[in-house]
C-alpha cells in the first residue's frame, strides 16, 4: 500500500490487474457471434456449414442446430435444448405477467426482433478464426416492418408477439387529478419530453469466460450481481447453485448495464458444458453498440400546476416507455421514474403514469441513474419553464416548494418515504459556490449587447433513492478472524471501479478497532460468500457497508462470548476495545482475535442485513454560452453539491460525482441512438458516431457536498455515485433555454446537439422577441 | 474486429511496391498510417488478400519546397509564386503541425487544418497522401486538395500520371486511382505572400469528424478581393470546391477589417452561394442538409472574414 | 511470420500470422495483458503503447510492422528495481483512476510526451491536448490532468532532467 491512496492502484496502474480478457485458461475457445442486420423479421434459415470448415473453428451453430447437439461430458447428457434467456426477478425490475407467452430465445429461433440479435455462434481457437467462421455464416430473414417508437408501438398495428399486444407493462403512482385542479391554477405548463437512448458504455465492453471442470462450471464474469448470475445460469442448466462458482475479477466500469444474464452469457454457460471445454466471449465495441442494453429511452407527457405565487399545486407525468424487443430485462424500470415523480417539492398532488412499450430494439436497462434521470430532468425542465412564466427566479421557486427539512419522513404522493433532507441548503450551496447572482449579472450584461454571444443559468434540484427496491434491500456478509492476525471480510457487493477493496476494508479496520494492513477484502466470488445480492442502485456503501459493520459487530459479540467462556466470566465482564479483548476483573491479560482464534478455533461471522431506502438529494448549477448561429453549446461551468449523508470514503464519493457529471454532460450535448427507417441504429463508425465526452467537452466542474445522515442506515450512508447522471443534464438543458429565452421547453429535446439547439433559436426568433 | 487473412509485403522502393500493387489477383491495399485502413479491415469493410505496408519505402517521408515542382502537370495562377509544395506519401499529418514545416500562408494553413484532424496520437501516423486516397468527404485534407489546385502523382509499374485534384474526388471513398496505383507525391502551388488563410470547422466533439469544415485564401488589394479559394469538407459526397461563392468574391469591396460582416456583405453573400449552389450535402444524422448548408454559409464567411484579417496583419513581402 | 520485438527491454522472437492486430499480439503471444482494448478502432487510446518511443494505438497497427522495432508497454514503465514511475504514483494521489480500464493508455500516452519532452507537463495546453486524445468513463478527465501535471513537475526537479 506504500504510496498507494488505493489497494486497487498498485495492480492496475502496473498492468497487473486482471479483466476477464486477461485470464488465460488453456485450450479456450473464443465465441463469437452473427447476428441480425434486420431489425425484425421472420428467421427463415441459417447456415452454419461453411463456418464449420474453416481452419481454426471448432464449431458453428444456429438455435436449431443446438438442440440436437451431442454431449460430451456424460453428467450433462440430459442438456438438450439451449435454454431462453432467464427474467429478472429483483427490485420489480420484470414480471411473470411481462414474460408470459414473450420467450426470450438466447439466440434467435424463428424471429428476430432487433438488429444485433444474435441468430449463431462460433467457436474458435481464436477471435480471428471465430470471426472467419462467423463471416461464411449466412441467414434468410423475410422482412418485418420495424417498430421503432413509443408511439408506433402503440398503435398495436405492428406485433413483436403474435397473439399479444406490443404495451408489456403498465403502472401509475400517486392519484388521478382531478380537473378543477387544473382548470383553478394560475399557471400549468405543459410539454412533451424524449429521454433518448444512451449507451452506458463502459470502456470494458461485456465479457465472460465459462471453464468447466469436476461436474461444476467456473464462470468469470465482468458484473455486478454475481450470486444472481450464478443463481440465473444455475436454473438455466437445470443445475443446484452450488455446481457454479461465479468469480467477477477486475471489471472495466458497468454503470448498471453489467448485472443482467445476457442471452451471449447462456450461450456460452451452455457451450461450455456441451463441450466439456472453457468458452470465452469478449465482446468487442462494435457489437456492444449494437447489443448492449441501454439505458432510458421514455417519452414523457407533463403537467405541471401551480398558483401565482409560484406554490405547485399539481404535477402530472405520463410515461411511454421504449423498451426494446423483449420484456425480460427490465420492463418495469420506467416504474421507478414515476415513483420519484414528486421530486424534491411539497406539491400535494400527484400522478405518475407508465406504460412500458415493446420495440424492434435491443432491450432497455438500467443505465446509471437508472429511471432517476428521466423524474428529474422532466420535472426541473419544467419547473424552469414555470419560473420564467411566472417572472419568479427559478432558484426562489424551487426554494417556495421545498419539503422542509422538519417534515421528514416524509411520504409522497407517489408513494415514496423519504429518510432525510435538506434541500435548500444543497441548493443554496450550489448558488453561492457558482456565484449565480456574478452570473446573473453576466446574463443580462450580455442581453444587452447584441455582439454577445447569449448565456444562460440552469438549475436543476433532485431526490434520488438508493439501496435498491423492497426485496433487494439486503446484503450478505461474512468476516472471519484468523490465526495470522488478519480479517477477511467479504460481502456480497461487487465493485466495478468503486473503490471496494480500500474502502470496506477500512470500514472494517475501523469497526474493529484493528490496523487496516489486516484486513483482507474479497468481494464478486461466490464461493467465499454463500449468498449476495451485488452492486447496482447506488447500494454499496449503504447496504453492502451496513452489511459489513454489521458483521463486525456479531464479530465482536462472538468474540466475547468465547473470551467469556475462556475467563469464566460472564459476557458483560468481557470488554472489547482496539481489536482486543479485555477481562474485566481477574488475572487475565488482554487477549487479541488471533490467540482467541489459535486457542478456540476458526472464528467466521455471516450476516445478512437489512437496509431501508434512502434519499440521496442535491443541487446542479450549469452556466453555458451558446453560439445561436451554429447551434454550439459551450458549457462554461458546473456546480454539483450532492447530499450523500455520510460519506465513507470522501475521495472516492468526489470521484463517482465527477464522473457521473461528465456522463450527465454526454446525456445532455453528445449521446445518442439515432435509428435508420428500418430500425438499424445508425452507428456505423462505432465511437465515431456514438460521441461520448473527451476531457475537451469537460467544463470547469466543482463538486460540493452537504451531509443530512440517514436515519435508517446505521453509517448513516446514502447512496452515491448516480447524481450526475441524475442533476446535470438538466441544469444544461436549463441554461441552454435560459440563454435562448426559449418559452416552449420541447424545442430542446436532448441530445442538445448543434442542429437541434439552432432549430430552437431559429423557431424562436422566427417568433415575436419577447 | 478483427482482419480477414492476408499476406503482407514491407517494399523498400517504390518500384517493388508498385510491383506488389500490379498483381490484379491479389486484391492489394497500400498501408500507410493505418489509421483508416485497419479500423476497416478490422470492420471488415476492407478485405484485402495482400497488404503492401510502404512505412519503410525510403523517400516517401518528405515535404519539400522548389521552383517549379519537379515535372508532372503544373499549375500555377494569381494565386502561386511558381512555388510548389511536394508532400511525399509518408508525410504524416503531424509533420504540418510543426512551425515552419511548409512556408507562408500555405503552411499557416495547413498548420490550421492539420490541428483539427483527430487527435495528436492519430496525426502522428496518418497520412496526407493516406487521407487523399482514402476520401472520406469530410478530410480536411480532401477540402483541401480542391480548393487549392493540388496535383496528385499516382505511380504504377507502367509509369507515373498526374491527376488534378478536382479530377480525382468521385464520390465517399471513391477516386480516380486505381487499383495498381501508389499514390506518391501530392503537389500544392505555393500560396503568395500576403494571402490570407483560415481554416474553421465545425464538429461533435473534439476528435469527431467535422460535420462542416471551410478553407480558405484571399488576397486583397486595396480593401479589394483580387482572389479567393473556398474549400468545403462535408458538404457533398466528396470535397467542394466552392467556385461559385469565390468568383461572387472577386473584385468585392470588403470594408473595414473586424467588423461583422452584415447580411449583404461579400463575405456573407458568398456564404450563401456556397451553402446554396456550391454544397450538396448529403443526410447524415444530427445534421441534415438544411442544417448543413447553413452551417457552411455561416463558416465561410466566417473563415473569409479571419482570411481577410489575416491578409491585412500581413502585407505583402513582410510574409514567413 | 517470423518477427523480433524488442518488448521492454527484451527481444521477443515470434512466429504471427501477418493480420494479427499488435495489440493482440502484445496480450495474448507475449501475455502482456496491461495493454486494454476498449475500442480497436483509435478512438478510446486504451491500447496506446510505444514503439520507438512514440505513443501509438496499439489496435491500429500490425505486429508485423514492429519488427525489429523497440516496443514499451505499460509493464514496462515501472524502473528496473521495481521501484514506481511518477506517473503511476501521481495517478494513484490524484485518484486518476477508477475502473483502471483505460489508465494504461492514458500513462503511455503521458510518458512518451514527457520522455520526448520534459516541458510537456508545465504547459497546461499541452497537458489538455494529451488528456482529450483518450477516452475514460468514469473518472471525468480532471483528476487525470492534475495528475499528469503533477507527475511532470516532479519528473522536472528530479537531479538531472
Ligand atoms: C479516431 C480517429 C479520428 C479521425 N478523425 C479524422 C478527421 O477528423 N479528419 C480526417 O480527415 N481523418 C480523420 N481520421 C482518419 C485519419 O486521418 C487517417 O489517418 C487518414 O484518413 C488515412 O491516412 P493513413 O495514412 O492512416 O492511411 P491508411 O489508413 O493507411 O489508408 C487509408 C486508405 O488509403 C489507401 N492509401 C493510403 N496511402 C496510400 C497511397 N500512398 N497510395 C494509394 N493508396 C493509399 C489505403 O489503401 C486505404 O485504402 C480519423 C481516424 C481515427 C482513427
Ligand atoms: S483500443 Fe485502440 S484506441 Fe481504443
Ligand atoms: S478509470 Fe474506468 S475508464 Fe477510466
Amino acid at each position: 500500500m506504500e504510496g498507494w491512496s488505493r489497494r486497487e492502484d498498485e495492480r492496475l496502474l502496473g498492468g497487473r490487474g486482471r479483466y476477464v480478457a486477461d485470464i488465460a485458461v488453456p485450450g479456450c475457445l473464443d465465441a463469437v457471434f452473427v447476428r441480425s442486420p434486420i431489425a425484425h423479421g421472420l428467421l427463415r434459415e441459417v447456415r452454419c456449414d461453411a463456418a464449420r470448415e474453416v481452419a481454426g473453428v471448432s464449431g458453428a451453430w444456429s438455435a436449431a442446430d443446438l438442440s440436437d447437439l451431442p454431449s460430451c461430458a456424460p453428467s450433462t447428457a440430459y442438456l438438450r435444448d439451449l435454454p431462453p434467456v432467464p427474467y429478472t426477478g429483483v427490485a420489480r425490475l420484470s414480471t411473470k405477467d411481462a414474460v408470459a407467452g414473450r420467450e426470450w430465445p438466447s439466440l434467435a429461433r424463428d424471429r428476430v426482433r432487433y438488429a444485433g440479435e444474435a441468430v449463431a455462434v462460433v467457436v474458435g481457437d481464436d477471435r480471428y478464426a471465430a470471426e472467419d467462421g462467423a463471416g461464411l455464416v449466412t441467414c434468410r430473414i423475410d422482412p418485418l416492418p420495424a417498430v421503432v417508437t413509443p408511439a408506433e408501438s402503440a398503435t398495436d398495428e405492428v406485433r413483436l408477439y403474435d397473439g399479444l399486444g406490443n404495451v408489456a407493462f403498465q403502472a401509475a403512482a400517486g392519484r388521478p387529478i382531478e380537473d378543477h385542479v387544473w382548470r383553478r391554477a394560475a399557471v400549468v405548463v405543459e410539454a412533451a419530453y424524449r429521454q433518448q437512448l444512451l449507451m452506458p458504455t463502459p470502456m470494458e465492453c461485456r465479457t465472460i469466460l465459462a471453464v468447466p471442470g469436476d461436474d461444476r462450471l467456473t464462470v468469470w464474469a465482468g458484473h455486478q450481481m454475481p450470486h444472481r448470475l450464478r443463481r440465473e445460469l444455475a436454473a438455466t442448466l437445470g443445475w443446484p447453485a452450488d455446481r457454479i462458482r461465479v468469480v467477477v475479477p477486475d471489471t472495466g466500469g458497468a454503470f448498471g448495464s453489467k448485472s443482467p444474464t445476457f442471452p451471449e452469457f447462456v450461450v456460452v454457460a451452455f457451450l461450455a458444458v456441451k463441450l466439456g471445454r472453457p468458452v470465452r466471449w469478449i465482446e468487442d465495441r462494435m457489437e456492444s453498440l449494437l447489443a448492449a442494453t441501454r439505458g432510458r429511452g421514455q417519452d414523457q407527457r407533463v403537467r405541471l400546476a401551480a398558483d401565482a405565487e409560484g406554490r405547485l399545486l399539481a404535477y402530472e407525468l405520463r410515461i411511454d416507455a421504449d423498451v426494446g424487443a423483449y420484456p425480460h430485462l427490465a420492463v418495469g424500470l420506467p416504474l421507478q421514474t414515476a415513483l420519484m415523480a414528486t421530486g424534491p417539492y411539497l406539491t400535494p398532488e400527484v400522478h405518475a403514469t407508465v406504460r412500458s412499450m415493446l420495440t424492434t430494439t435491443m432491450v432497455t436497462y438500467p443505465y446509471r441513474g437508472a429511471g432517476r434521470p428521466e423524474a428529474t430532468i422532466a420535472l426541473e425542465r419544467t419547473m424552469d419553464t414555470l419560473a420564467h412564466r411566472l417572472g419568479i427566479d427559478p432558484a426562489e421557486l424551487r426554494r417556495r416548494n421545498f419539503i422542509p427539512p422538519d417534515a421528514f419522513p416524509y411520504t409522497t404522493p407517489t408513494g415514496r418515504c423519504y429518510d432525510s433532507g435538506d434541500y435548500a441548503a444543497a441548493l443554496d450551496l450550489a448558488l453561492r459556490t457558482a456565484g449565480y447572482d456574478d452570473w446573473k449579472a453576466e446574463r443580462e450584461r450580455r442581453r444587452a449587447d447584441p455582439g454577445a454571444l447569449p448565456l444562460g443559468i440552469g438549475v436543476s434540484c433532485y431526490v434520488e433513492r438508493s439501496g435498491g427496491e423492497p426485496g433487494a434491500l439486503h446484503e450478505f456478509a461474512a468476516v472471519e478472524a484468523r490465526e495470522d492476525g488478519s480479517i477477511l471480510a467479504t460481502c456480497g457487493a461487487s465493485a466495478t471501479g468503486q473503490s471496494h477493496e480500500t474502502t470496506f476494508a477500512a470500514l472494517v479496520a475501523e469497526s474493529l478497532g484493528v490496523d487496516e494492513r489486516r484486513v483482507l477484502l474479497v468481494e464478486g466470488d461466490t464461493e467465499e460468500l454463500p449468498e449476495g445480492v451485488g452492486s447496482f442502485a447506488s447500494r454499496s456503501a449503504q447496504v453492502a457497508g451496513g452489511a459489513l459493520k454489521q458483521a463486525c459487530d456479531l464479530l465482536v459479540a462472538a468474540a466475547r462470548e468465547r473470551a467469556a467462556g475462556l475467563w469464566e466470566l460472564p459476557v458483560e465482564e468481557v470488554a472489547w476495545s482496539d481489536g482486543a479483548l479485555h477481562p474485566a476483573r481477574g488475572a487475565s491479560a488482554a487477549m487479541g482475535l488471533a490467540e482467541l482464534v489459535k486457542v478456540t478455533g476458526p472464528l467466521r461471522v455471516d450476516g445478512r442485513f437489512e437496509s431501508g431506502m434512502a434519499f440521496p438529494f442535491g443541487a446542479h448549477v450549469a452556466v453555458a454560452e451558446v453560439d445561436p448561429e451554429l447551434g454550439t453549446v459551450n458549457v462554461l461551468r458546473v456546480v454539483a453539491v450532492d447530499d450523500c449523508g455520510v460519506a465513507l470514503n470522501p475521495a472516492a464519493v468526489r470521484g463517482q460525482a465527477l464522473g457521473s457529471a461528465v456522463q450527465g454532460i454526454g446525456q445532455a450535448l453528445y449521446e445518442g441512438i439515432p435509428y435508420d427507417g428500418d430500425g438499424v441504429p445508425m452507428l456505423p463508425w462505432g465511437l465515431l458516431d456514438y460521441l461520448i465526452p473527451t476531457a475537451a467537452e469537460v467544463p470547469p466542474i466543482t463538486i460540493a457536498e452537504t451531509s443530512t445522515p440517514s436515519p435508517v442506515t446505521p453509517l448513516g450512508a446514502k447512496g452515491a455515485g448516480e447524481s450526475g447522471c441524475i442533476g446535470t443534464p438538466a441544469a444544461i438543458v436549463n441554461a441552454v433555454a435560459d440563454a435562448l429565452r426559449l418559452d416552449d421547453p420541447g424545442l430542446l429535446q436532448t441530445p442538445l446537439t448543434p442542429d437541434v439547439v439552432w432549430r430552437a433559436a431559429h423557431t424562436r426568433r422566427q417568433e415575436a422577441p419577447r | 474486429m478483427k482482419p480477414v487473412p492476408f499476406d503482407y509485403v514491407a517494399p523498400r522502393t517504390v518500384r517493388q511496391a508498385v510491383e506488389a500493387l500490379g498483381d490484379p489477383s491479389r486484391e492489394a491495399r497500400v498501408l500507410a498510417g493505418g489509421q483508416s485502413l485497419i479500423m476497416e479491415m478490422r470492420l471488415r469493410r476492407a478485405t484485402p488478400r495482400l497488404v503492401v505496408d510502404i512505412n519503410r519505402v525510403g523517400g516517401l517521408g518528405r515535404l519539400t519546397v522548389s521552383a517549379q515542382g519537379t515535372g508532372g502537370a503544373q499549375e500555377t495562377g494569381a494565386h502561386g509564386t511558381g512555388g510548389v509544395l511536394e508532400v511525399g506519401a509518408l508525410v504524416r499529418h503531424a509533420a504540418f503541425e510543426r512551425p515552419g514545416a511548409v512556408p507562408g500562408p500555405l503552411g499557416r494553413l495547413f498548420a490550421l487544418a492539420a490541428a483539427e484532424i483527430a487527435h495528436p496520437p492519430i496525426r502522428a501516423r496518418g497520412t496526407m497522401a493516406g487521407s487523399l486516397a482514402w476520401a472520406h468527404p469530410a478530410s480536411e485534407w480532401c477540402a483541401l486538395a480542391v480548393a487549392l489546385d493540388a496535383v496528385l502523382v499516382l505511380d504504377a509499374v507502367d509509369g507515373a500520371r498526374a491527376v488534378a485534384a478536382r479530377d480525382f474526388f468521385l464520390g465517399p471513398h471513391l477516386t480516380a486511382r486505381e487499383a495498381r496505383e501508389l499514390l506518391t507525391l501530392v503537389r500544392f502551388p505555393l500560396l503568395a505572400d500576403g494571402t490570407g488563410v483560415a481554416f474553421a470547422e465545425h464538429r461533435r466533439t473534439c476528435f469527431s469528424f467535422a460535420q462542416v469544415a471551410v478553407a480558405a485564401a484571399v488576397t486583397l488589394r486595396d480593401g479589394v478581393v483580387e482572389d479567393a479559394r473556398i474549400g468545403l469538407a462535408n458538404c457533398a459526397d466528396r470535397p467542394v470546391r466552392a467556385r461559385l461563392a469565390e468568383r461572387s468574391l472577386i473584385g468585392a469591396e470588403i470594408g473595414p477589417p473586424g467588423a461583422r460582416p452584415a447580411a449583404g456583405h461579400p463575405f456573407a453573400r458568398a456564404g450563401a452561394v456556397a451553402a446554396e449552389r456550391d454544397a450538396g450535402p448529403v443526410p447524415e444524422p444530427y445534421a441534415d442538409p438544411d442544417y448543413r448548408r447553413h452551417v457552411a454559409a455561416v463558416l465561410v464567411r466566417r473563415a473569409l472574414r479571419e482570411a481577410a484579417a489575416d491578409a491585412e496583419r500581413r502585407p505583402e513581402g513582410v510574409d514567413r | 511470420m517470423k518477427i523480433t520485438l524488442t518488448v521492454n527491454g527484451d527481444d521477443v522472437a515470434l512466429d504471427v500470422e501477418p493480420r494479427r492486430i499488435l495489440a493482440d499480439v502484445l496480450r495474448e503471444d507475449c501475455r502482456l495483458t496491461g495493454t486494454h482494448l476498449g475500442c480497436e478502432q483509435g478512438v478510446c487510446g486504451a491500447c496506446t503503447v510505444l514503439v520507438d518511443g512514440e505513443a501509438v494505438r496499439s489496435c491500429l497497427m500490425l505486429a508485423v510492422q514492429c519488427d525489429g522495432r523497440s516496443v514499451r508497454t505499460v509493464e514496462g514503465l515501472s524502473g528496473a528495481d521495481g521501484e514506481p514511475h511518477p506517473l503511476q504514483l501521481a495517478f494513484s494521489a490524484e485518484h486518476a483512476l477508477q475502473c483502471g480500464f483505460c489508465t494504461p493508455g492514458f500513462l503511455m500516452a503521458a510518458v512518451a510526451a514527457l520522455e520526448a519532452d520534459p516541458g510537456a507537463g508545465a504547459g497546461d495546453e499541452r497537458v489538455r491536448a494529451l488528456v482529450e486524445s483518450n477516452l475514460c468513463r468514469c473518472t471525468g478527465y480532471e483528476p487525470i490532468r492534475r495528475a499528469i501535471t503533477r507527475a511532470a513537475a516532479r519528473l522536472a526537479a528530479r537531479p538531472g532532467a
